[in-house]
């Protein structure tokens, strides 16, 4: 019988984790992520792991890099102010081609902002994060089974590729609690770690440091474009509800998604014509995706709980073919930072968008 | 250093009542205690923790007095912009001097761990500011969470209890020393039943002519667990098992300010608790053990210091 829980998208980080083979955590406390903390430090031992708090999330992030270095399947996670600290550190791990899985639950930004809900970090993430131009592969999860089965794709990604995968959630996910099949995901085969810091001689480590571009600037920009240009071909996922006649096509992610979904079946029974293209990597993002469905729509309405970020890379994809609508922060059914973007609201949107309200 | 409760008790609190800290919390007792002794023109700092989120909801204030919130690590070096310019202008003439005065509040999170760096270097660097370090021992903002400044053997939602762990495993590390070691004019400890030793140590402190550091122990009935109305003799039971000791670094001469007399067993202070039951079943003697003989070490240590026989 497969093993079913009720967990919160939090806890399903951390069996997410445990089934993905993880073996070291370290983390800093930070409202609404400490959960994934409170779980691992009980919980990954007990798998044969290890779990530590830190001092900070610099120091978080640094140990990453550092136990990576060993070969082994590191995690952290955090909150936007704990992404934000993280970043020299993320940007080194980009140049060095190290592997890691870092979780941000999402809160209310900028500066300390609110524990609560938001995705107000969707540009910081998707565009790496920090400063030197590399790119983070990013996966948005919108439910606690997702939240399971994604971070342990997000450590097979980090291992193909040699990079830092993120795992986007928020507070609504992070705090909902759902059932979870827990299950062992295979991706497939990876290539051996022979960057593992070993040493010289008959340790057999790699004499030529970790990438062999010491002095060849441009190569090594090439060569990383080449693995972005790669994953962008091959790791690409969404997922697109209801979509064979639609007219109107929302566009979200993360808990927003499911209030988008309940949004598309309110209106289709109303006779509307709606469908919902979930990205579920928003970096590498579903550009070509989205302009192929849009060829059928008639209207794009992009939802998301910010003043608008996600809508940058729709209309970069759309490029002024399709008329692209925005419902962002201003949707919450509270001004508050409790507020939430309910399917009524979204449902509302639409009505306006297509002139039947 | 004469202080009298009559004056105080109808002098108008800085901190207003209506705040979102627990029944019970140590903290505000605290800050009234200190913003009385201190005094006005003030300007109060505040790094990310209980204290600034139960007193700043967005768009309330309970600071009667200008208040600033920096981000989780690095109040200090808020403060730090703030009285580099205020002296500034001062010199420059651009401003009446009125002797403000520039106090941090944060907590151990914030003070221990994530902002020692900046706390360090404001030190070094000389600005004239009292920083308050309200130790409640853990990360109670976030839900409990081991901080360094947790004690060994305790239990913490990071640091669980079960057959392989009892509570956390590292002593707590000696930030008051840390920060003695600075070589600043003022460094104490301090607790919220002495008031009067608290009070006298934040007047002599925003006196000092530097950098200055008061480690106040705020007993947390959520993260400590007791009931809300045992704060207080918390506080005194911490000092009565030299758990905390109370006692003050000026000008690089330490003074023992109160020898408990009985001094008593480390187990009493771990029987007030529910974040200790768990040490004092048997198979655990030898955790109490352990914390006892840091205890009494740690008692020692600053005897000599002090040069108290």
């Amino acid at each position: 019988m497969a093993d079913r829980r009720l967990l919160s998208g939090n806890e399903a980080i951390g069996w997410g984790a445990i089934l993905g083979e993880c073996k070291a955590f370290f983390g800093y406390p930070i409202t609404p992520q400490s959960e994934i903390l409170e779980f691992l430090a009980t919980e990954l031992p007990k798998a044969g792991g290890v779990f530590l708090q830190t001092e900070d999330e610099i120091a978080a992030v640094s140990m990453v890099y550092g136990s990576s270095m060993t070969g082994t399947r590191t995690m952290s996670a955090t909150s936007s102010p704990g992404i934000s600290l993280m970043q020299e550190t993320v940007s080194l791990m980009a140049y060095l081609k190290v592997p890691s899985v870092i979780v941000d639950v999402c809160r209310f930004g900028p500066g300390s902002g609110m524990a609560q809900t938001s995705q107000t970090d969707y540009r910081q993430v998707t565009k790496g994060g920090g400063h030197g131009g590399y790119r983070c592969i990013v996966l948005a999860a919108s439910s606690s089974q997702e939240c399971c089965d994604l971070v342990q794709f997000a450590f097979w990604l980090a291992d193909r590729y040699r990079m830092t995968v993120y795992v986007l959630t928020d507070a609504t996910i992070g705090q909902s609690c759902e059932l979870v099949d827990l299950k062992t995901r295979d991706f497939g085969a990876l290539p051996d770690k022979d960057w593992v810091l070993r040493g010289l001689d008959e340790r057999g480590g790699n004499g030529q440091g970790i990438h062999p571009h010491m002095w060849d600037y441009v190569g090594y920009h090439e060569d990383m474009n080449e693995k972005y240009r790669e994953i962008t071909e091959n790791e690409i996922k969404y997922e697109s509800y209801r979509m064979d006649d639609a007219e109107v096509i929302l566009v979200a992610y993360g808990y927003v998604s499911r209030m988008a979904k309940g949004a598309v079946d309110l209106a289709r029974e109303e006779g509307l014509k709606v469908g919902l293209l979930r990205p579920i990597t928003l970096w590498p993002f579903p550009t070509n995706v989205l302009r192929e469905l849009s060829l059928q729509a008639h209207h794009i309405l992009v939802v998301e709980h910010s003043s608008g970020l996600l809508v940058e890379d729709v209309e970069c994809a759309l490029q002024g073919k399709v008329p692209v609508h925005l419902l962002g922060i201003w949707g919450t059914h509270r001004r508050d930072s409790s507020g939430i973007i309910y399917p009524e609201r979204i449902v509302e949107e639409i009505k306006q968008m297509v002139g039947v309200a | 250093m004469v202080l009298n409760l009559e004056p105080i008790s109808v002098e108008r609190d800085l901190l207003a009542p209506g705040h979102r800290l627990c029944a019970g919390c140590a903290e505000t007792i605290v800050v009234r205690q200190i913003l009385h002794a201190v005094g006005e023109p003030v300007i109060v700092a505040s790094s990310t923790g209980c204290l600034e989120v139960a007193t700043s909801p967005y768009p309330y204030t309970s600071w009667r007095v200008p208040w600033i919130h920096s981000a989780f690590e690095n109040a200090a070096s808020t403060i730090s912009g703030v009285e580099t310019m205020y002296r500034a202008l001062v010199k420059r003439g651009k401003i009446e001097d009125k002797g403000l005065k520039f106090v941090v509040f944060a907590g151990d999170g914030a003070t221990y761990d994530i902002g020692l760096q900046f706390i360090s270097g404001a030190m070094e660097r000389g600005h004239r500011f009292l920083y308050v370090c309200l130790n409640n021992e853990a990360y109670m903002n976030t839900g409990i969470q081991r901080s360094s400044a947790t004690p060994f053997g305790a239990w913490t939602t990071t640091s669980p209890v079960g057959k392989e762990t009892p509570g956390k495993t590292q002593h707590r590390k000696d930030i008051t020393a840390i920060f003695a070691a600075h070589n600043i004019p003022f460094v104490a400890q301090a607790a919220p039943h002495a008031w009067r030793d608290l009070m006298s140590k934040a007047k002599k402190a925003i006196a000092a002519d530097g950098p200055s550091f008061i480690n106040v122990i705020v007993p947390c009935q959520r993260g400590w667990r007791y009931a809300p109305g045992d704060t207080i003799e918390l506080s005194r039971l911490a000092v009565d098992t030299c758990v905390w000791s109370l006692y003050e670094v000026v000008d690089g001469e330490w003074r023992l300010n109160y020898y408990p007399n009985p001094k008593k067993p480390v187990t009493d202070w771990l029987k007030s608790q529910g974040r200790f039951q768990h040490l004092l079943k048997p198979e655990n003697k030898h955790v109490v053990d352990i914390l006892q003989a840091e205890v009494d070490r740690q008692w020692t240590k600053l005897l000599e210091r002090c040069k108290v026989s």
